[in-house]
């Protein structure tokens, strides 16, 4: 095969999700009346922010070899932290603060804390007890959710505080700042991982753990760094979801897990890891979100939904098969 | 032998109920190539990972420049400026040359006070690098996993050329290569040692041992079987000290 034909096949696999979300987009406007429009697509960018935020910090971790399961369950606990706290109705406490602005870095505080000490803990029982992070996460993902149902009592917070809440509200170019904040999330940990030395190292990490440590890279510490920085991300997804739902049910974010899943394997990071960047899962993230609001626009029974993420997670495994089966003809 | 760089006294390793080394004492000079000689299983790998921090010795202890030196992670030991070539490659392959060739060392400039990776310098140093040492790779910027296994090979060797360091162990570095690049590689050794750098090489074969060797240390059943100046023995003599038929600690022979 000649270089040319390589690099353009490359660059196809490289950016396989941006092609995916052009040509989904343009059917769906093609075929769907009134999908077309500025407002469906704010609503597709606002729809992906708590999701968008999940995935970064899942991606983190799987980019280094790893895997956290717990990310759905750790937003559910920050967002119940957060909506005992500040929510005036059901669970709610109503703490006020004076003045009142100061309750909105004292519960993002609070999530990104929540979240960052399960993802120490994961981190140190992954690296340091050297367990298998799939097992470790799976067992958080299971009582971290445990302990969402025991503070909450089963029973749901309501009204969470406005000054928290204008960030839901207030808009920017269109856009709520909870979307702001998700894409300023995804410039951030992009930057990272693609120009500074820890992303590179985790990129390294993911693809030979053994190569990096005899490098002299403290392939341990870094390891951890990326289970606390997905804790505490999923942490804020957590903060964003208790702003967009005005609150916390003992059942948020239910499902989170395998969309946030679905759409970082969509998005190209290899589960084998070491392969993948995050521009492609914030475009994996959106092809989720345009394809959940054409299910609502087609007036499809909402139980659908689940069959096709379902149906979505293994065509993106399989894809994943199926690139390192092409990019292994190409090597 | 010139001043002794490093010097290993009475190493041991066990692995469990396995001893693996029994207690090896021997060291290395300044600028001196020493062939580390041994059958499979002679306990030469462990001997290198223990030098290079990928394994504690159970006893023993060695000296690194006449200080007591012990390296507890690979990390340490490149602190100290012992670089290690392993026999299967250290790269990693899902990222380009120069990530590879830079991994751990990564040059960056600030911005806004964070590091911010400095890709053009780095590209500019290993296009150098290579250019020197004489190894052709289309595009720095291709990953590795698209490299030939000599290709590789040759990016871990212009690696330690050019980091250098006091010390460089390499195991079995020339299995990936063909007969011309085994030859550079072979030069690279002595021109790195002419540095005053000290270099253990790790090979299976006699005559490589012969070509660029100062040194023959032959390692049998965990201990040193055989420590001789190369001119003052021949591949035969140290087949039978590798293979046991002449003494353990005899010297010259034939």
């Amino acid at each position: 095969m000649n270089p040319s034909t390589r690099h353009v096949l490359e660059f196809i696999l490289d950016n396989l999700v941006w092609f995916m979300l052009v040509f989904v987009l343009v059917v769906f406007s093609l075929f769907i009346p009134s999908y077309f429009q500025l407002g469906i697509f704010a609503n597709i960018i606002e729809a992906s922010s708590v999701l968008g935020v999940m995935s970064i910090g899942l991606a983190l971790v799987i980019i280094a070899g790893h895997m956290d399961l717990s990310v759905e369950s750790v937003a559910a606990l920050s967002a119940m932290s957060v909506g005992i706290l500040f929510c005036s109705s059901g669970i709610g406490l109503g703490i006020q603060l004076h003045p009142e602005w100061l309750m909105v870095p004292v519960s993002l505080l609070l999530a990104l804390a929540v979240g960052g000490l399960i993802g120490a803990f994961n981190g140190f029982l992954v690296v340091k007890v050297k367990m298998s992070a799939f097992i470790i996460t799976l067992a958080s993902y299971i009582w971290v959710r445990g302990l969402v149902l025991v503070i909450s009592g089963g029973r749901s917070a309501q009204d969470l505080a406005p000054a928290i809440r204008w960030f839901g509200i207030q808009r920017l170019i269109g856009l709520p700042l909870t979307a702001w904040i998700a894409i300023a999330c995804f410039v951030v940990f992009s930057l990272i991982m693609a120009k500074t030395p820890f992303g590179r190292h985790l990129v390294m990490i993911g693809g030979n753990e053994t190569a990096t440590f005899r490098a002299g890279i403290r392939v341990n510490r870094n390891l951890i760094i990326a289970f606390v920085l997905a804790g505490a991300i999923a942490g804020l997804a957590g903060w964003l979801l208790a702003i967009r739902t005005s609150g916390a049910s003992a059942n948020l974010g239910a499902g989170f897990l395998f969309n946030a899943f679905a759409a970082v394997v969509i998005g190209g990071v290899s589960l084998k890891g070491g392969v993948g960047t995050l521009p492609g899962v914030y475009a994996g993230v959106l092809l989720l979100s345009a394809i959940n609001t054409a299910i609502n626009l087609m007036g499809l029974p909402a139980n659908f939904t689940l069959v096709i993420h379902g149906l979505l997670v293994l065509a993106a495994v399989l894809l994943d098969a199926f690139k390192q089966t092409i990019r292994q003809k190409l090597a | 032998m010139s001043e002794p760089l490093l010097v290993l006294d009475n190493v041991t390793k066990n692995y469990g109920a396995i001893e693996a080394l029994k207690g090896i004492s021997f060291s290395i000079g300044k600028g001196e190539v020493v062939a580390l000689l041994g059958d499979n299983g002679a306990g030469k790998s462990t001997l290198v990972k223990i030098i290079a921090g990928g394994l504690e010795p159970t006893s023993g202890r060695m000296l690194f420049e006449g200080k007591e030196f012990l390296a507890r992670s690979p990390a340490e030991a490149k602190a100290a400026g012992i670089e290690t070539v392993y026999q299967d490659l250290s790269l990693c392959t899902n990222v380009d040359v120069v990530a590879n060739f830079f991994m751990g060392r990564e040059i960056t400039r600030k911005v806004l006070g964070v590091p911010v990776l400095d890709e053009r310098a780095m590209e500019a140093v290993v296009s150098k690098a290579l250019a020197n040492a004489g190894t052709r790779i289309p595009s720095l910027r291709t990953n590795v996993e698209h490299l030939s296994g000599g290709q590789r090979q040759a990016i871990e060797l212009n690696r330690f050329v050019h980091w250098g360091g006091k010390l460089v162990l390499l195991d079995e570095p020339f299995a990936a290569l063909g007969v011309e690049q085994t030859r550079r590689g072979l030069d690279m050794i002595r021109q790195v040692a002419n540095q005053g750098i000290g270099v253990v090489i790790i090979t299976h074969i006699m005559q490589q041992a012969f070509q660029v060797a100062d040194r023959i240390v032959v390692i049998r059943q965990g201990v040193v079987a055989g420590d001789v100046a190369r001119n003052k023995t021949s591949p035969d003599a140290v087949i039978n000290m590798i293979t046991g038929e002449t003494l353990a600690g005899a010297g010259p022979a034939g």
